[in-house]
């Protein structure tokens, strides 16, 4: 396991919306889905998970239910919404832009100028 | 995201708030579980598995409160919890608790007491749909207005002119017919009393007689039966109908439907029930009470007959009070514009006026609380005594505010801790606050429960045994309204000080225990300029008081200049339909010959003014050979009396003689005169045979009377001759009569009630008590206040007290260490003693001083409510500093020999 990185400030609700928008989710199951397919890059505190899902579903972007894990205990899943998907299309594409011109920023050389 | 979306979460969480908090715990303790297991495959043992996964998660009470306050529950679960703190906290005190919600309750009961009456007085409107666009006509004219009689309102201005709310019947006809500008007119009149026969039984009931559009107008309905309508006033004498009150309707018939159609007699003319008021409509004289029978204006020349001709074609006088409503669209001063030339047109057209005669000028007034006559008469002393409730609520604030200041100074070190533990500054003033506020809230639900319970203690103080009250103790909205905000702002008043002095609290010398620390004298200074502030309005309620209790003993130790005791009064009123003049005079003689034969009666009198009951009645007077100068006032005060009301009033005859048998119908007309008249008309003569003219009529003076009261006990003796009644031949307007007996009034009433039914059985007694209630009932007011301000002074030096005590108290354990090296040094006992009383009185002093300058300022409003002395009167000025301060010392006198008993010894080892 190499250096994990430290999650930018903001992005973690961008990051929930989207593991959920791959299948219904438990807490846990989140955590351990942006692990995953961050490749085990990324570091997500613990403890700003719960708050953060209960935000979420606070605002209609996600939903919850009641369901049984894979080792059949009861477990809350968390999916996303109608809502939560329109939100995460607007972010990905906000966050796409920011990364383009923030990227175009940084690779300027002296030529360009 | 909408804001829908999370107020229907936080709907959702608040009501299944026990299933959300045991759905949290599920759910993190699988988090915790299956986080757990994973380590635990990675070879971890079980315990330790759980702890890291614990760990990690950061604390599961930490993540709840982060989850709740996610759900926007913070906002909701940190009051609450400030709450029960606060409430644990009273509870740990219950002494201070008993006492400032005691005050407060005492404070906030007396204010929502008094607000209901001035809210009657000053607030209610008439029971009718839109009252706020009703306007009441009035009118107002120069020096010389061209109407010379009136019955109503009538007043002239300092300003010399005269304005009254009275027209006559004619104009009022005329103006509606002109009138374009508002809906269209009505008109009612408060009729007075009139004896009412249902089955036999007479008693006597207030009227209103009311135009056929009058219900129409108001828009008002009966809740039995039909109202008075256009068709019952087609022609004088018609309409023989009347609507009854629903207060008279449950008094008198039971709330019985058959009521409707039933034949009663209104001044022995009968009439038929057609209808009966909704229970809250009170007339459009005033919000206060209602009359119990309306009748139409076209019964007036048969019920309520005046003169020889009808009133409704009286050009002469005026009596009649109108309204009409706004119409949507007219501008106000245009209305008011055309009406004042219809009215102009309307008196040339039924009017002769006179050389120099002024045509009145027409005023719209609001007309939404009827003729306002409560708050005329009642609105000063309403202000006076909401003042006075005010200061008492006031000096309540001031002493839980010293209270809390004392004790927060003890909870220092609580604030300190939760400072040090990471507490925001505005999360321990909100604290505060809460605590305040709960404390405001408690004697807010005990004042409100008082002020429910004495409701009903003004309006009885108001009104006197033998007539209905004016007032009744209604609670409405609007009472809540105010004692819930005087609750809040109280709660607010005397919860900031502490609040402040908790935020400032020094983390670091708030944890020392040893407190005697820079923050010491500025907490001393903030209790103290309270306790100044308390002594000050303490003083300002004690001279209150003071002037008050003196006007009142200067009253009662006026010499009315009769005996009051012993007479029994009662009045008389014969109905014109059925004694018309001069059968009326016939009546009342054979009265009194029955009255004078019944066992226990000592003496028989008869007078057409009762004496010291505010009412006058005033005529014009000159002396026979003098011209009639029009500078001088010529006008006196007259009492028609019989031939025993000297004797029986026992008012001695000084010089002539008084009545006899020889003055009958047909004899020269005879008068006796009192001094204030004699000095006045006949200086440095003999008046004895002189003669006067009065009222068209010759009268001759045949006796000097001494000076008694006329009116009031407050007023001087107004120059004033008593004709005999019997002589006038006309008693229209009834008589008192005066008996005097030893018996008690209770036995003897049937007696002479039974004497008067042996001459008619259909005359009613009318207002049954003896001459001392009646002087009493004038002195009303003044004794409702002499009580309330004494027992405001009484509550004012209690609470002053308590703050006195409470902060020399402090002061005295805060400086034992102090005072234990003073002793040890050699100061003397006594020494100290003084030391801690000087400073008590101090703040006496200063209070005192405070309280004198604002007495010195404001009694001056209460000028015309004294009798005796002046606002600035001397005696109780002084008389109320020496109390005060008194009081002071009395008040420091326990802390200070406490501090002079302090063993050097113990105080130095006290820390």
């Amino acid at each position: 396991m190499g250096k994990q990185l430290e999650l930018l400030q903001g992005t973690l609700d961008m990051l929930i919306l989207k593991a959920v928008s791959l299948g219904p989710l438990h807490g846990y199951g989140v955590l351990l889905r942006i692990q995953q397919i961050s490749g085990e890059q990324l570091e997500i505190q613990q403890g700003s998970l719960y708050p953060a899902l209960y935000r979420l579903e606070h605002q209609g972007l996600i939903s919850s239910e009641w369901g049984e894990s894979e080792n059949n205990r009861k477990a809350k899943y968390y999916q996303l919404t109608a809502a939560g998907r329109r939100q995460l299309r607007s972010e990905t594409e906000k966050w796409n832009k920011m990364a383009d011109v923030i990227a175009g920023i940084l690779g300027t050389t002296p030529e360009e100028v | 995201m909408s804001a829908l979306a999370r107020f229907r979460s936080w709907l959702r969480a608040m009501t299944r708030r026990p299933a959300l908090e045991q759905e949290m715990h599920a759910e993190l303790r699988f988090h915790i579980e299956a986080y757990a297991e994973d380590l635990m495959c990675g070879g971890m043992s079980r315990e330790e598995a759980m702890r890291r996964a614990r760990m990690e998660l950061g604390g599961v009470e930490a993540q709840k409160e982060a989850m709740r306050a996610s759900l926007g529950l913070r906002l909701w679960d940190e009051p609450w919890a400030d709450l029960r703190y606060a409430v644990r906290m009273l509870r740990k005190s219950p002494g201070f608790t008993a006492i400032a919600v005691g005050s407060l309750a005492l404070g906030i009961g007396a204010n929502t007491t008094i607000f209901t009456v001035a809210k009657q007085v000053l607030l209610d409107r008439l029971n009718v749909p839109h009252p706020q666009d009703l306007r009441l006509f009035a009118w107002k004219s120069g020096e010389k207005p061209v109407v010379h009689s009136s019955w109503g309102q009538w007043d002239r201005l300092p300003s010399g002119q005269t304005t009254s709310t009275s027209f006559s019947y004619p104009v009022f006809q005329q103006l509606r017919r002109e009138n374009h500008a508002l809906e269209d007119l009505f008109a009612f009149k408060d009729a007075g009393r009139m004896t009412a026969t249902v089955d036999g039984q007479a008693e006597v009931v207030q009227s209103e007689m009311v135009s056929g559009n009058y219900y129409q107008q108001l828009g008002v309905r009966t809740q039995l039966g039909r109202p008075i309508q256009p068709s019952d006033v087609v022609a004088p004498s018609s309409g023989a109908v009347v609507v009854i009150s629903d207060g008279y309707w449950a008094r008198r018939f039971g709330r019985s439907p058959n009521v409707i159609g039933k034949t009663i007699e209104l001044n022995l003319i009968p009439v038929s029930i057609v209808g009966v008021n909704q229970p809250r409509f009170t007339g459009a004289k005033g919000a206060q009470s209602s009359p119990e029978v309306f009748l139409p204006f076209s019964m007036q020349p048969v019920i309520l007959p005046k003169g020889k001709d009808s009133l409704l074609s009286d050009t002469k006088l005026w009596w009649v009070l109108i309204m009409g409503r706004i119409k949507p669209g007219v501008p106000e001063q245009s209305a008011r514009v055309s009406l004042d030339v219809a009215l102009n047109a309307a008196v040339r057209a039924t009017m002769t006026i006179g050389k120099g005669e002024e045509i009145p000028h027409l005023i719209l007034s609001d007309g939404s609380r009827g003729m306002n006559y409560t708050a005329r008469q009642f609105a000063q002393p309403v202000y006076v005594l909401m003042s006075l409730v005010g200061l008492v609520l006031m000096l309540a604030c001031a002493n839980i505010a010293n209270l809390l200041l004392a004790r927060s100074a003890a909870r220092q070190r609580e604030m300190s801790v939760r400072l040090a533990l990471g507490a925001g500054r505005w999360r321990i003033l909100r604290q505060v606050l809460t605590e305040s506020l709960l404390l405001s809230g408690l004697g807010g639900i005990a004042g409100f429960g008082l002020g429910y319970l004495g409701r009903n203690a003004i309006p009885r103080l108001l009104s006197n045994s033998w007539e209905s009250t004016t007032f009744d103790g209604r609670f409405d909205w609007r009472v809540f309204a105010f004692t819930a905000g005087i609750t809040l702002l109280t709660g607010l008043l005397f919860g900031i000080a502490p609040a402040w002095q908790a935020t400032r609290t020094q983390v670091n010398s708030g944890l020392k225990d040893a407190a005697l620390t820079i923050t010491h004298r500025r907490k001393g200074y903030a209790g103290k300029a309270i306790v100044v502030f308390q002594v000050a309005l303490s003083t300002l309620l004690v001279v209150g008081a003071g002037l008050f209790l003196r006007t009142l003993v200067n009253l009662v130790s006026v010499d009315p200049g009769f005996r009051p005791q012993h007479i029994l009064l009662f009045d008389m009123q014969p109905p014109r339909t059925r004694y018309p003049a001069p059968k009326d005079v016939a009546l009342h003689r054979r009265l009194e010959e029955e009255l004078a034969s019944v066992p226990g009666v000592d003496s028989v009198a008869l007078s057409a003014v009762t004496l010291v009951a505010n009412g006058t009645s005033t005529v014009d007077f000159l002396p026979s050979g003098q011209s009639r100068n029009s500078a001088k006032e010529q006008s006196v005060y007259i009492n028609p009396v019989s031939e025993r009301f000297f004797t029986t009033m026992s008012i001695p005859i000084l010089a002539g003689r008084g009545f006899g048998e020889s003055d009958t119908e047909t004899s020269l007309k005879v008068a006796i005169v009192n001094r204030r008249l004699v000095r006045q008309f006949f200086p440095n003569t003999d008046p004895i045979g002189k003669t006067f003219d009065s009222n068209h009529q010759k009268f001759q003076v045949i006796g000097i009377c001494a000076d008694a009261k006329y009116d009031s006990l407050r007023h001087e003796v107004p120059p004033t001759f008593y004709p005999l009644y019997r002589q006038l031949l006309d008693a229209e307007y009834g008589m008192t009569y005066e008996i005097h007996t030893q018996m008690k009034p209770e036995s003897i009433i049937p007696s002479l009630r039974k004497a008067i039914q042996s001459v008619d059985k259909d005359l009613p007694l009318i207002d049954v008590r003896t001459q001392e209630e009646q002087i009493d009932a004038t002195m009303q007011q003044e004794r409702i206040f002499a009580n309330l301000s004494a027992g405001f002074g009484v509550l004012a030096l209690t609470l002053a007290c308590i703050g006195i005590y409470g902060v020399m108290a402090y002061t005295v354990a805060r400086r034992i260490n102090e005072i234990g090296i003073r002793m040890a040094l050699g100061a003397q006992a006594r020494q100290v003693l003084l030391m801690i009383l000087r400073e008590s009185s101090w703040l006496a002093i200063i209070g005192v001083a405070a309280g004198l300058g604002a007495a010195l300022f404001l009694t001056r409003f209460l000028k015309a409510m004294l009798y005796g002395l002046q606002p600035n009167d001397p005696v109780t000025l002084i008389g109320a500093a020496l109390l005060l301060f008194m009081v002071a010392i009395l008040a420091g006198w326990g802390p200070a020999q406490r501090a002079s008993r302090v063993e050097p010894m113990q105080a130095l080892r006290h820390e």
